[in-house]
């Protein structure tokens, strides 16, 4: 086990060298470079520059490996570089907005799942009853809604109806936990609601296939009661599948967390990309990519290793 | 030897996927004639709209901007006077468009990519399996961000952006399937006679994986339309001529909201329900499709079991 952990966390190594290589390559191949932006913005000042300088300012003056390799190395002592419209490092921004985008992502996949799992099994045990219909069509529908639709409605409408609005500056979670959820309760809900229409739907898929299986039919017939096979028997087999998924989502609620940042204002990271990715603003483009992406290595590596935990058949190569 | 074991029962009757799909999956057949619709409305758009497109534009009136429901325009008119209803009929087409391309182009790719990756084996293998690892760690979101911002506005770039990232991501289901099959008898014998990789690729993995690759492809039809609406919102989509839902909530809808709700309502439902017409298709295909779902064999619940006890105790009086 010990041996299997090592393994793979010196495997995310060679993984993460890839995810630079391909951060780095598409990020420079973007037309309009920051070089012209910046120039625009001097001219704009009244000041006149020539690319030349404005290229050895920045650093983009050497040759595009040796450049790759500087960040690259960097990474390893912490250093992500500095950002190059904001007077500031790229880590202490992102250090900065972490805090962030991790409650609103831990808080949306706490509500999904206390959401979906107990539904999911529900739907599984009353295959294609009525409740089994409606829940999942409703799921469905939660999961067709664009979040940015329903978000621009729960903004604007309750504003109007209640005088609700969400807060504009943050408060962090242990100095003010009211305050906090002000902010969080909402966008987390949304999110957690699209994110719940998914996972019903294959806990439900994967819970009927455990359902099928003989040992179940075993537990039937020695007269078993139904919440015990569901939630003992049959859970922790339909599990490996279930945290498989809700490992996966991590990436996707990335890109959840980029729309609802946006629309409530929370200075997270996600909100973050987009400024930055519209100013070209490089460095702290990859720096947040290259976050992000630890995130979801790091996420898929313990959901490896829970396997082994959860069913001791499971054999680790 | 565990197939075996579950007791797959044989399909009872060997009835037309279509003539299945409508009988025991009512919602999928549902679904399905939805897409149809829209294909329709998609393909005889210029018949349908009350005010057809002029050199691939529609008409702008501003005299007549943000008119009220009348019998000239069914649905009122947009800030630019375009006639709501032909401007949600030609959304349709782009949104169709974008669903059929990208589907197609995405599914080519993660056929490609997954069959060879499986059939070619060796350092060939290892080497796209690390590469589509690294790429999966990066959300997709943030990947289609950036190459929206590399490609620039537009419906060809959108299938692009869309497409690519959505096929490296299928390709490791495709692989997993053509890892299942590359070993049985026919592969080899096919091998023996001398077939070349392309061959056996072609006419004995393709065809024996193609289920998957259907599932595969009927459940990545509604992530499109979301997609393309999410883009939208940041700021990335189509040219600001093209008509298209996701463009027409975040702009003009989110605008007049209140003053004209018809704006921002109808695109909203008719992403709503495309999504979930292709979530509902794309789940009754996988219940066809999937083996792993075949057979009732030993599947009980609670209410199941006391119907099975009561016949049993009316049979005994």
């Amino acid at each position: 086990m010990a041996k299997y952990a090592l393994k793979r966390v010196l495997l995310l190594i060679p993984t993460l060298l890839l995810v630079c290589v391909i951060v780095f390559v598409l990020l420079r191949t973007v037309p309009g470079s920051a070089v012209d932006y910046m120039i625009y913005q001097f001219q704009t000042a009244g000041v006149t520059v020539d690319q030349a300088q404005v290229e050895h300012m920045l650093g983009m003056d050497k040759p595009a490996v040796v450049q790759f390799f500087d960040w690259f190395t960097g990474i390893f002592q912490g250093d992500l570089g500095e950002s190059l419209f904001q007077a500031e490092g790229v880590w202490d921004i992102i250090s900065r907005q972490l805090p962030v985008t991790l409650e609103l992502g831990i808080l949306t996949l706490l509500f999904s799942n206390m959401i979906s799992i107990p539904l999911g099994i529900f739907c599984a045990a009353r295959q294609d009853s009525v409740s089994d219909y409606l829940i999942r069509i409703i799921s469905v529908l939660l999961l067709s809604l664009p979040v940015f639709w329903i978000a621009t409605i729960v903004l604007v409408y309750p504003a109007v109806w209640f005088g609700y609005a969400p807060p504009m500056t943050y408060v962090p979670f242990f100095t003010n936990p009211a305050e906090n959820m002000k902010m969080f309760l909402v966008p987390a809900l949304l999110g957690a609601f699209t994110q719940a229409g998914m996972q019903l739907r294959t806990i439900r898929t994967m819970t009927l296939e455990t359902m099928r299986q003989d040992y179940i039919r075993t537990c039937w017939a020695k007269g078993v009661g139904e919440t015990q096979i569901l939630f003992i028997h049959a859970l922790r087999n339909s599990m490996i599948p279930i945290i498989t998924m809700i490992g996966g989502s991590v990436a996707g609620l990335v890109g959840g967390s980029v729309i609802l940042e946006t629309m409530f204002n929370m200075p997270g990271i996600g909100a973050q990309v987009v400024a930055a990715l519209d100013m070209r603003d490089y460095p702290l483009v990859q720096g947040c990519v290259l976050v992000f992406s630890i995130f979801v290595m790091v996420v898929n590596l313990i959901v490896d290793l829970t396997y082994k935990w959860i069913d001791p058949r499971v054999e680790l190569e | 030897m565990k197939e075996e074991k579950k007791g797959v029962k044989p399909r009872k009757h060997s009835s037309p996927f279509l003539k299945e799909l409508f009988t025991t999956k009512p919602l999928a057949g549902i679904g399905l004639v939805v897409l149809i619709l829209m294909v329709l409305v998609a393909v005889l758009a210029d018949v349908l709209a009350p005010y057809p497109m002029v050199d691939g534009q529609l008409q702008v009136d501003v005299l007549h901007k943000l008119a009220k429901r009348s019998l000239e325009h069914p649905l009122g008119t947009d800030n630019l006077g375009r006639d709501l209803l032909s401007y949600l009929i030609y959304g349709a087409r782009t949104s169709v468009i974008l669903c059929v391309a990208c589907t197609i182009l995405s599914t080519v790719l993660s056929t490609i990519i997954g069959v060879s990756s499986a059939v070619l084996g060796g350092k060939f293998d290892l080497l796209v399996q690390r590469l589509v690892d690294a790429w999966q760690c990066i959300p997709s979101m943030l990947i289609l961000l950036i190459l929206m911002v590399l490609l620039g506005n537009g419906v060809p770039q959108l299938i692009i952006a869309i497409a690519v990232p959505g096929g490296i991501a299928g390709s490791r289901m495709v692989r997993s399937a053509a890892m299942s099959v590359k070993d049985s008898g026919y592969v080899k014998m096919s091998d023996m006679l001398g077939s070349n990789a392309v061959w056996k690729m072609w006419k004995h993995v393709i065809p024996n994986i193609l289920p998957i690759i259907i599932i595969n492809m009927a459940g990545s039809l509604g992530g499109v339309v979301m997609m393309e609406a999410s883009l939208n919102f940041l700021g990335y989509g189509v040219d600001p001529g093209t008509p298209s839902w996701g463009a027409l909530i975040t702009s003009t809808g989110r605008t007049y909201m209140f003053s004209y709700p018809l704006l921002a309502i109808c695109p909203g439902v008719l992403i709503a329900l495309m999504v979930f017409a292709s979530a509902m298709f794309g789940d009754g295909v996988r219940d066809i499709l999937d083996p792993r779902l075949k057979g009732g064999v030993g599947s009980y619940n609670a209410k199941k079991l006391r119907k099975i006890a009561a016949k049993m105790t009316a049979a005994q009086k």
